[in-house]
């Protein structure tokens, strides 16, 4: 596809009176002492940072509206004559963002003097429809063939075109702004007392996403200019516009999800989840006034003859495409020489047919071994155009997926010669942040890709283990439960990657010119301090043990060379608890299940070492102890 | 790894070998002969040199072997037990073929097999080396069979217990028919232990709080590792020899030559390498420049980073600044409960980390730190640094893992899968899927996104008959789990592996197959579950009332007037206000705008002025071309103008209007009539397809597929070449 998969964003932000007030002074210490412009543009330099490393190759602009100055594109000003965009001023062009990008917006949040004469606001307001087609405009010159452009305003005002005529002229610029493909996202700013009131005005000049279903919507936010819960404006701004600034992609659409022979759905899928990586070095060139980045074309030719290119060049002894092509093979190393196929040929080994998502049928989730991962998930979610009906379908299956912890399992071909995988159909529950009560996961369902027999590697042979004895783990267990992570989740949010976060900073600092961080900051190493408070005494008391347990371990077992055991196998001292030798109860023979069920010990085991038995069994997991005890007494009777 | 191998196939060459049975058109030596390609081609795939593949024949015209000739006749060795080259191959199909007699018997066979593989063995001073040697005997059964002289080999003492002996020694087809499916069965290559960290597990910092923090030594080794197929490298047949001798001068070209990755070339094909050449944006006012380009020489380029559209060069000696300097560690930073993690966040493969086991101590260490996770149902999550090369104190950069306790009889172990950081997790916000949130902000539980009652029962019921945890049946035909991991094998690595082996061995065939059965056996429900399931699946389709959606309805005006969120009839409003021409400036929403006004009578009109309109403003851009940065924008904006007209066209099936359009425009690019150098725009236009409709895109079009293609296509080599 030519429209490539870019994205374009500009910040439109509101530089009024209102906005750049700040809030009244406050005891609080988490008071907000930002106006909503300075929050505003902190977002924005924010967000600048962060999709030069996220998104590499999108585009960001930053137009302030409602100035006293004036700006444009500069190369266009002339061409354009007196027809200017008052009360519009650019400022930052809408490009991939530069490292001066970047320093503009750092100098203006720090209230740099020289950028101070531009946050003077106007008399009088800019007039919508103007600051519309200025948007316009900059989108068509700056962003042509871009699979997504946005429009992000940011204000406070929730009318701003009072007359009908003004208003009339707005509604018609942003439909044209509709027509080029141009989403515009509100970001609406109240202040004490006074709510903003999208149907005044934007209701008129907002629509929705063509790609969303129509009734899909996500409840919409309202920001507070004094901050709200304790979070100031900016740390909710910036949670906001998060949550829509990086366009949602879809990895395949409209895909068939087989349920069962002849009944299909139809679901998009999402790479929620992706590795950002940094990106890779490159070649730059310093000849000219600029440090720039040099462009690498590959041309293709064999040893002896030029036969092609992918880009037109210079010279060279071109074949035609077709001669190429017919020529060109793919081959494999094989027995120290090479096998070849023709290219289709090739490509026909991979063909295992149509993109599809088909269920082969349900296990509970219990029977998915933790170690079973190789690849990370794809997210899915019903989409009605192809078949009407596939979200309430798609509801269903979730629910029941979700209500009796089971799986699905897929048979799946993402797209046409990708080759199918096995995947594990996992439902997810919507989880909300705790703090701003934004969605930090949606609820849908996830392709987790299965490792193959060939997939699975082992270690080298160990010795039987040496198991710890009881007042040992006893003593250990004290200390995992002094350092459980807060909230008892791991959450992602919490932990950037030190590395690349690193990277960007020092590249940022060079580019800038900036004298070099010198600390990074990582917040994945561990809180050594807490864990010295929290727990170094109880570690202490481990250590102390441990050191007891591994003298006599030595004595015991030197005795036992001595006296020349004849199984070579070291026992531990103490005889192993119950929980400890029981990890092997789905190993147990039946006979032996059924002394434990007769003697009423299979209480004694834990729920994981139940739940192993029973998926083992192919029984239930789910329920209390009691009724996976229940559950194995009675299979165990039955099974004879 | 596993041992080297040597294997000896007596193959039986008797004259009846010649006939065909059950009904094949395969002769049975033939079909017998499956089975030894395959498992000479793996043999060959795995590219040992140790590996020794013998052949011998028996049943045949000639004797030749190390022992008696008198007392073994009619045995020959065809290929002496060696290592195997595919140059072999050639050979030993030449020499494979059934001969004029049926004189001569496996037992004898056997015995010179076993004497030969025992000699091709030995090390330098007579003793048996190790090997694993086995013996196959392919045989129709219908020679003269010995039985006395098999006890006499049987008798033959081997003091290696590994000594592999195997038959297939009756002619009942079922024999064969069990290898030839064994040959399907995909075949799982053992790998030998990767150890990725090998050093302490700490918990707390132990240099700085020694008393009060503590480390384990431990051993980490790959627990998963997706195995993918080998990639293919390009390749290009040569032209005739003839042709090509004396041309053996070097190519040059400046910039890099890059190899593909390509071993030893048959005679008949080349390597396609790689020419990579490098440009920078020029100066407005440089002369030499091409397109606004200038090519540069790798030499003359820094090593750098790319920050935004910024470029950042950093010196050789510099390169490391950018790296997080880290030490080489695996430490833990907390804690988490089984329950509070979702296994989709799992992002790859998993390793297990194993107690040093030469360290007592740290074996109960470690076993206390696993049993409380086990009894506490808890994870670690831990932070690593794999060391930048073994033993080395400097660290990689760090992951984030999270630890499961495993405990078996064999095994006590910390298995763990990485996690994502704060950037890997992208925030796309959707719909609750159990309520409906309106405009307003209402929430509906009754909606027709949502599933009503009969819906959600009729999919517990259809789940519930599709249960596969009991599904499969073991070995004594008790139910197990159906389709566990190790049952399944990657489709496309056996895939390919098999086409690459059979092609090896039979370079005549044109056809590489369908893949086999046990690939597929999963793409499928089990078919018996599927019957089983059948009434259950009917409930669903009936409570689901699921209804596919027609192929769009294509056409004139009948698409939906689009609203904004205010049901504003903003069409309407459009209607008094846009005048009948487009302006350049506007020009895709008032295009847009224009056409759907085309829902009255004369369409035809309407969209003939459109389309003119719309063209001569793509011309327009194209000429308002000027030399420096905006040149590359207009352009893309002439692309962008050329695909909403032709969307449009095809939408309003009026393909002819954008091909008269497209037409002229490529004749006047590539003639330069537009200007110079305008031959890479139509690149960018053959690259966006935007060459013309074609009947299988709007049916009322006149041009056929081949004709747009070949419009489309147009050999580079038709175009004018520049000249230096």
């Amino acid at each position: 596809d030519y429209m490539v998969l870019k994205d374009a964003v500009i910040f439109a932000i509101d530089i009024s009176k209102s906005m750049l007030k700040p809030p009244p002074p406050s005891n609080s210490k988490k008071a907000d002492t930002d106006s909503p412009a300075a929050a505003a543009l902190k977002c924005a330099y924010q967000i600048m940072q962060q999709r030069i490393i996220s998104n590499p190759k999108d585009m960001m602009g930053v137009l302030l509206f409602n100035t006293e100055k004036e700006k444009f594109l500069d190369e266009e000003v002339a061409s354009r004559g007196s027809l200017g965009y008052p009360h519009c001023y650019l400022l930052n062009d809408l490009e991939i963002p530069s490292a001066e990008d970047v320093k503009k917006l750092k100098s203006i949040v720090e209230g740099d003097e020289e950028m101070a004469d531009i946050l003077v606001p106007s008399e009088e307001p800019v007039a919508m429809n103007n600051l519309l087609f200025c948007a316009n405009q900059i989108f068509t010159t700056k962003a042509p063939n871009f699979g997504s452009r946005r429009l992000f305003i940011i204000t406070d005002e929730d009318n701003p075109a009072l007359k009908k005529e003004a208003k009339e002229s707005a509604t018609v610029r942003a439909k044209d702004l509709y027509d080029l493909g141009v989403i515009i996202e509100l970001f609406p700013i109240s202040h004490p007392g006074s709510n903003f009131d999208r149907t005044k005005f934007y209701d008129d000049i907002i629509y929705r996403d063509p790609n969303e279903s129509d009734e899909a919507l996500v409840a919409p936010v309202v920001l507070n200019s004094s901050g709200s819960d304790g979070i100031s404006l900016l740390a909710s701004l910036i949670s906001d516009i998060n949550s829509k600034q990086v366009p949602k992609r879809t990895l395949f659409s409209n895909m068939p999800f087989e349920i069962g022979p002849k009944f299909s759905i139809s679901v998009k899928g999402y790479n929620i989840l992706q590795r950002q990586q940094k990106a890779k070095s490159c070649y730059v060139w310093l000849g000219g006034e600029k440090a720039q980045i040099a462009e690498g074309e590959t041309t293709k030719f064999t040893d002896q003859e030029v036969q092609g290119n992918e880009t037109p060049r210079e010279g060279g002894n071109k074949i035609s495409e077709a001669d190429l092509k017919a020529s060109v093979k793919k081959a494999y190393k094989f027995g120290g020489e090479l096998v070849s196929f023709d290219v289709s040929e090739q490509k026909g080994l991979k063909d295992f047919g149509a993109p599809i998502l088909r269920l082969i049928g349900f296990k509970p989730q219990s029977m998915l071994p933790f170690w079973a991962s190789v690849k990370k998930s794809t997210f899915i979610y019903p989409s009605e155009e192809d078949f009407i009906g596939s979200t309430r379908v798609f509801s269903a299956l979730w629910q029941k997926l979700q209500k009796d912890e089971l799986m699905g399992l897929g048979w799946c071909i993402t797209r046409k010669n990708s080759g199918p995988s096995l995947v594990a159909i996992l439902p997810s529950a919507e989880r909300l942040d705790e703090v701003t009560k934004g969605q930090v996961f949606p609820a849908g369902l996830w392709l987790y890709p299965l490792p193959y027999a060939d997939d699975i590697r082992s270690p080298p042979e160990q010795p039987n283990p040496v198991r710890a004895p009881d007042n040992l783990i006893d003593s250990m267990r004290k200390v995992v439960q002094q350092l459980q992570l807060p909230k008892a989740i791991y959450d992602p949010s919490r932990y950037p990657n030190p590395a690349l976060q690193w990277h960007y900073k020092i590249l940022q600092a060079m580019a800038l010119d900036e004298v070099l961080p010198e600390v990074p900051e990582d917040m994945t190493v561990p809180k050594y301090r807490q864990i010295h408070k929290r727990a170094g005494q109880l570690i202490y008391e481990w250590g102390v043990i441990l050191h007891d347990e591994a003298t006599a371990y030595n004595e015991a077992r030197r005795r036992g060379l001595k006296h020349e055991v004849d199984d070579d196998q070291e026992k531990p001292k103490k005889k192993p608890r119950a929980t400890a030798s029981a990890a092997s109860l789905a190993d147990m023979s039946t006979t032996d299940l059924k002394k434990l069920a007769v003697d009423g010990r299979l209480e004694k085991y834990t729920m994981p070492q139940l739940k192993e038995l029973c998926s083992a069994k192919g029984l239930s997991t789910s329920g209390k102890k009691a009724d996976l005890v229940l559950r194995v007494e009675q299979w165990v009777e039955e099974s004879y | 790894m596993a041992a080297k191998e040597a294997t000896v196939y007596i193959v039986d060459l008797g004259a009846s070998t010649a006939d065909c049975h059950s009904g094949r058109i395969e002769s049975d030596l033939d079909f017998g002969m499956r089975y030894v390609w395959e498992k000479i081609a793996i043999t060959l795939s795995n590219n040992r040199a140790s590996d020794r593949v013998g052949v011998i024949g028996f049943r045949t015209d000639q004797t030749a072997h190390q022992l008696d000739a008198e007392e073994y006749p009619n045995i020959s060795i065809i290929k002496p037990c060696e290592s195997i080259k595919m140059s072999h191959l050639k050979e030993l199909h030449r020499d494979i073929k059934p001969s004029e007699t049926n004189d001569g018997d496996a037992v004898s066979a056997i015995v010179v097999a076993i004497d030969h593989i025992q000699q091709a063995t030995a090390l330098k001073d007579g003793k048996p080396g190790k090997y694993k040697r086995t013996i196959v005997l392919l045989t129709d059964g219908q020679g003269h069979m010995d039985p006395d002289g098999l006890d006499e080999s049987g008798g033959i003492d081997f003091d290696d217990k590994e000594y592999g002996f195997k038959e297939e020694d009756k002619s009942e087809i079922k024999v064969f028919a069990e290898a030839i499916e064994y040959l399907s069965m995909p075949q799982v290559k053992p790998t030998r232990p990767y150890s990725c960290f090998q050093g302490k597990l700490s918990l707390g910092n132990w240099k700085e709080y020694e008393e009060t923090a503590l480390y384990i030594d431990v051993n980490r080794y790959f627990k998963t590792k997706q195995k993918k197929p080998e990639s293919a490298s390009t390749v290009v047949s040569r032209p005739t020899k003839g042709a090509m001798s004396g041309q053996s001068s070097s190519h040059t070209i400046g910039g890099d030559l890059e190899m593909d990755d390509a071993p030893a070339f048959n005679g008949d094909m080349a390597a396609v390498k790689n020419d990579r050449v490098y440009t920078v944006k020029a100066a407005e006012d440089d002369s030499t420049a091409e397109n606004g380009k200038l090519t540069v020489d790798r030499d003359e380029l820094a090593k750098g980073y790319a920050y935004g559209s910024s470029a950042v060069a950093i010196s050789e000696a510099e390169q490391n600044i950018v790296k997080l300097e880290t030490f080489a560690e695996f430490t833990i930073i907390g804690f988490i409960p089984w329950d509070k993690y979702e296994r989709y966040l799992n992002m790859g493969e998993s390793c297990i980390t194993v107690a040093d086991s030469t360290n007592d101590k740290a074996r109960l260490a470690l076993s206390s730190l696993i049993h409380s996770l086990h009894e506490l149902e808890s994870y670690a999550v831990a932070r690593l640094c794999r060391p930048v090369r073994k033993g080395s104190e400097e660290g990689k950069d760090p992951e984030i893992i999270l630890l499961a306790p495993i405990i078996d009889n064999e095994i006590e172990a910390l298995v763990d899968v990485p996690l994502p950081f704060a950037e890997d997790v992208r925030l796309y916000k959707f719909p609750p899927l159990d309520r409906v949130i309106t405009t307003s902000g209402a929430v509906v539980k009754t909606h027709r996104n949502l599933p009503n009652d009969d819906l959600v029962e009729a999919m517990s019921d259809y789940v519930d008959s599709m249960d596969l945890s009991k599904f499969g049946k073991n070995e004594y035909g008790k139910p197990t789990e159906y389709m566990p991991i190790e049952d399944t094998y990657s489709p496309v690595l056996h895939r390919i592996n098999q086409a690459v082996r059979r092609r090896a061995t039979h370079p005549e065939e044109t056809n590489v197959g369908d893949p086999a059965d046990v690939l597929i056996k999963y793409s499928h429900p089990p078919q018996d579950l599927v019957e089983k399931a059948a009434s259950a699946l009917d409930a669903l389709k009936q409570a689901a009332d699921v209804k596919q959606v027609p192929p769009k309805v294509k056409g004139k005006g009948k698409r939906e007037a689009i609203k904004p969120l205010s049901d504003l009839k903003i069409d309407l409003l459009l209607n008094s206000r846009r005048r009948e021409k487009i302006s350049p400036d506007n020009s895709i929403a008032e295009f847009r705008q224009m056409l759907d006004h085309a829902d009255g009578t004369d369409n035809a009109g309407l969209l003939r002025d459109a389309a003119k309109q719309m063209g001569d403003i793509i011309v327009e851009l194209i000429q308002r071309h000027a030399v420096g940065t905006s040149a590359g924008t207009t352009e893309e904006q002439a692309v962008e103008n050329m695909t909403v007209m032709r969307d449009a066209m095809i939408e309003y099936e009026e393909p002819e209007l954008y091909n008269k359009f497209i037409r002229p425009l490529k004749r006047d690019l590539l003639s330069g009539k537009m200007g110079e150098n305008r031959t890479r725009l139509w690149f960018k236009v053959k690259s966006a397809k935007l060459g013309l409709i074609d009947d299988g895109t709007s049916e009322k079009s006149p041009v056929s597929a081949e004709q747009a293609a070949e419009f489309l296509g147009s050999k580079a080599a038709e175009l004018p070449t520049r000249s230096k």
